[in-house]
């Protein structure tokens, strides 16, 4: 297997021309995609990194493609501004693989995902050739905006090789709640009327009781905890907080409130999901109970208010035939297999139509 | 148009649906772009997704050209007719097929007005986010054609952000879906959602969308501030941004906009040289504190005069003015073109007074109203198209303001799109190599050019320049721009 790990926009245009099929790493922290390319040369962008232009009054940042998120959220926190899609992996993720793979963490609830805050790209496509798609400035509408579709394209259409989001400022406090309810649908329930109030949230996820790591206390199976967090100021947190509790008592069928310390390990969603293979599943919130059904021998979690699901097991070709079962396609983010993506395909018509296009001879991979 | 056209057509629509006469056109000769006008060869009304499919395959087959239209509202010459071609009218698709507000999100057909969703939404607490100032004639197809914006977008994005599937019926005829119900859209594969909204109309016809809807803020604090010189609104723009404040919105308007719209609506403007109106919304407590921050800030700006709403009624006088002033301005000019190129939101000062000194150079009147929060400018030339070369005059303006946002770092377009109007311009903001990548992937999609042929891209033949007057619909007065 022939390794590259190009240091510029140039020597990845040769690399791409010279190669007939090439794959590429950020960092490899998500090693079930880097499964199924054979014969592929590999191409590692890890040393096309850096931010090249920040500015905080903007609200816009632009980054090579290889830079680490930890990078990049460090320089965004120094002047109190973050990345509200809130990156999956961010001590181990770089942000081009984080944008290949689209993969938001829990604060995704608050403002939206990686397509609510990518403005713009430049890219290395197929053929060999680089471009820019997208724009500079915190709203365009000029051209095909070919900058979100690369969002989740998982590197088979053009490669980034710079990136331009959209930031926003960040609260100063957090403070957490952890509700307990008897089972999966009255936890839903609650989260449809916190869907139907006015309570801004700032992350909201759902997991078995026994998997949350420090409140594991549900008193058996098939309890459930809505863990929720909420930001803003000082001086009017507690009273929000004591507002929404409330609430969530008196309207749903909350069995125990208590307050968690807020970590990152607790907004961390993969935090305690062990096992062989991890994967994340795009669901609407209604389907979660049947689909619940098929996989409860696995450890799971379902962020963002109940819309992604992560969920580890130590068998895939289970969880592979409950996604089809139900109609869903999963992204397998860890472990050995021959496709990272599982459950119903995605190939769709307009999808390769740009392939046609950007990479007319597969080269990408 | 052809008589085997019209006979294919006919096998589809019944004759009251399938418009042919001169006088039967008519309506459709132009969008808000005024200034140009086009003829189609034949209006089809279809009343369903099936219609739509069946009539774009016959267009791919014979390689007849259509356009998708929706309530005509486009500023750009979006929806102007191909003259000869097929206007394809989807006002009739308006159903909301279903609204689930647990879920927080509705499935409507393209032809649906997109206040309607809101209306719909309200009893439970929730709403349709963007909110374009046509709001109350829009549709949901032309705010996806246009990833459509508003006063509002700030903080949760424009139409593209809202839109978490499609149906859509490609150029060529193909039938295909992505995304879906999960506030994550597409999720897994390309963000198709992503690249078909914002494409023109070029790709093909949206048939059912699947929007998010969001909570209604517990409570809005509207603040309106008045300035001497409209470079320091400008400034206090940024001061709000530093100061760590993220409003739902934040709009100037500049002394030619604040007497438009006083003398349109009344809404009680203080004289001055501009006008910040900026708007925090969310739960109550936070809103609250937030609210002390921001006037504070307001303060240290320098603006002469504070109002701040006391209540809903004095917050919808505030916005009325601004959300009017596009229809105030025609009042005062028998024609106006609006542009809506945006610059680095630290470089509105520089922008406005470059704007200041070509106005003097092409001695044309300039209102200015924009969406300063995202630095989308929205300037209005003002002529009187019953001037010979008034029109080319103003155009000429138009086409330098363009020039200057793109010099500044910025874009020709926030949120009208490329249209008719602004396609020459294109060349200006990407190279040879990003149109031609561009103009590929169309081709794969329409390999006989015939979705919305003659906009967006550079070249083609212009359709006639009329030389002034209103929306034939308001015209005939149908609508008007409330
Ligand atoms: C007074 C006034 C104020 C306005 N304010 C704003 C504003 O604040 N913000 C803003 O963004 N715009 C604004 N606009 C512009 C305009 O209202 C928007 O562009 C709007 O989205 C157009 O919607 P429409 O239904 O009128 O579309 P049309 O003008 O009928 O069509 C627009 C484009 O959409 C395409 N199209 C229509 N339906 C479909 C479909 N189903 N699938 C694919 N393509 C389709 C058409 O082919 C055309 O290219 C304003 C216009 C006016 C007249």
């Amino acid at each position: 297997m022939t390794m590259y790990a190009p240091g510029s926009v140039t020597e990845l245009q040769a690399v791409v021309r010279e190669s007939e099929r090439i794959h590429i790493v950020g960092n490899g922290s998500k090693t079930a995609l880097h499964c199924a390319v054979n014969g592929a040369a590999i191409a590692d962008l890890s040393g096309m990194s850096g931010i090249i232009e920040y500015q905080p009054s903007e609200y816009t940042v632009t980054a090579r493609a290889g830079t680490p998120v930890r990078e990049l959220n460090e320089a965004l926190r120094q002047k109190s501004q973050y990345l509200p899609f809130d990156p999956l992996l961010p001590e181990q993720a770089t942000i081009g693989g984080t944008v290949a793979s689209n993969l938001s963490g829990s604060r995704r609830f608050r403002y939206g995902g990686v397509r609510d805050f990518i403005l713009g790209a430049e890219v290395v496509d197929g053929e060999g050739r680089t471009f820019r798609v997208g724009g500079k400035v915190v709203k365009n509408s000029a051209g095909f905006d070919l900058s979100k579709f690369l969002v989740g394209s998982l590197g088979k259409y053009a490669i980034m090789t710079e990136l331009t989001f959209k930031v926003f400022p960040d609260v100063p406090r957090f403070r957490c709640l952890g509700f307990l309810f008897e089972a999966l649908e009255d936890a839903l329930s609650a989260i449809y009327f916190i869907n139907q109030s006015a309570y801004e949230l700032d992350a909201l996820d759902l997991a078995p009781a026994r998997s949350v790591p420090p409140i594991n206390r549900g008193k058996k199976d098939g309890n459930w905890k809505l863990l929720a967090r909420l930001a803003g100021f000082d001086d009017t947190l507690p009273q929000r907080v004591e507002r929404f509790s409330a609430a969530m008592t008196g309207d749903t069928a909350t069995i125990q409130v208590e307050e968690i310390k807020d970590s990152a390990a607790l907004w961390n969603p993969l935090a305690d999901l062990s096992g062989e293979f991890l994967v994340k599943v795009v669901i609407p919130p209604k389907q979660l109970p049947a689909f619940d059904v098929l996989i409860a021998h696995d450890h799971r979690r379902y962020s963002v208010g109940g819309n992604i699901a992560f969920a580890a097991t130590d068998d895939i070709a289970q969880l592979d035939a409950a996604l089809d079962a139900s109609g869903l396609t999963g992204l397998c983010l860890r472990g050995a297999v021959d496709s990272a993506v599982i459950g119903v395909p995605i190939d769709n018509a307009l999808a390769e139509r740009v392939k046609q296009v950007l990479d007319p001879q597969r080269k990408l991979v | 148009m052809n008589r085997a056209v019209i006979e294919a057509l006919e096998l589809i629509y019944p004759s009251d649906r399938l418009l042919t006469r001169d006088v039967e056109l008519l309506p459709y000769e132009s969008d808000a772009l005024t200034a140009f006008s086009a003829v189609p060869g034949a209006v089809v009304l279809p009343i369903n997704e099936e219609e739509i499919i069946d009539t774009v395959r016959l267009c791919h087959q014979m390689a007849l050209p259509f356009v998708a239209r929706g309530s005509g509202t486009s500023l750009s010459g979006g929806s102007l007719p191909i003259p000869e071609g097929l206007t394809i009218g989807l006002n009739r698709l308006n159903r909301i097929k279903k609204l689930d507000p647990e879920q927080r999100i509705a499935v409507v057909e393209p032809g649906v007005i997109n206040l309607h969703i809101t209306e719909a939404a309200q009893p439970y607490g929730l709403y349709y986010a963007p909110d374009p100032s046509s709001q109350s004639i829009c549709t949901i197809g032309g705010n996806i054609a246009f990833n459509s914006g508003g006063a509002h977008c700030l903080k949760y994005g424009m139409t593209s952000n809202h839109v978490l599937g499609l149906k859509v019926v490609l150029a060529d005829g193909t039938v295909t879906t992505f995304g879906g119900e999960s506030v994550d859209g597409v999720g897994i594969g390309p963000d198709l959602v992503g690249l078909f909204v914002g494409s023109e109309g070029l790709f093909g016809i949206a048939l059912e969308i699947t929007v998010r809807l969001m909570p209604q803020p517990e409570l809005y604090r509207t603040v309106l501030a008045a300035y001497n010189d409209l470079g320091a609104a400008g400034d206090a723009v940024s001061m709000v941004v530093a100061s760590g404040l993220l409003p739902g919105a934040m709009e100037i308007m500049d002394r030619l906009a604040i007497k438009a719209a006083e003398a349109s609506v009344q809404a009680g403007y203080p004289d001055a040289e501009a006008l910040l109106i900026v708007e925090l919304e969310g739960e109550a407590l936070q809103v609250g504190a937030e609210f002390d921050q921001l006037l504070d800030t307001i303060e240290e700006s320098g603006a002469f005069e504070v109002r701040v709403a006391q209540n809903e009624a004095e917050r919808t006088r505030i916005w009325k003015g601004r959300k009017g002033a596009f229809s105030a301005v025609g009042r005062l000019s028998p024609d106006y073109i609006v542009q809506d190129g945006v610059v680095p939101r630290s470089r509105l000062g520089e922008a406005l007074v470059q704007i200041n000194e070509l106005k003097e150079k092409h001695q044309l009147d300039v209102a200015n109203v924009f969406h300063a929060g995202d630095g989308n400018l929205h300037p209005l030339i003002l002529y009187d198209g019953r001037e010979a070369g008034a029109l080319e005059k103003a155009e000429a303006l138009a086409g330098e303001i363009l020039a200057l946002c793109i010099n500044l770092g910025g874009s020709i377009t926030g949120e009208h799109g490329i249209g008719m109007e602004k396609r020459d311009y294109l060349p200006a903001m990407f190279s040879e190599e990003e149109i031609d990548i561009m103009q590929a992937l169309r081709r794969a999609i329409d390999p006989n050019e015939i979705a919305n042929r003659g906009k967006m891209f550079p070249g083609g033949e212009a359709p006639a320049l009329s030389q002034h007057g209103m929306h034939p619909l308001e015209r005939a007065g149908l609508i008007s721009r409330e």
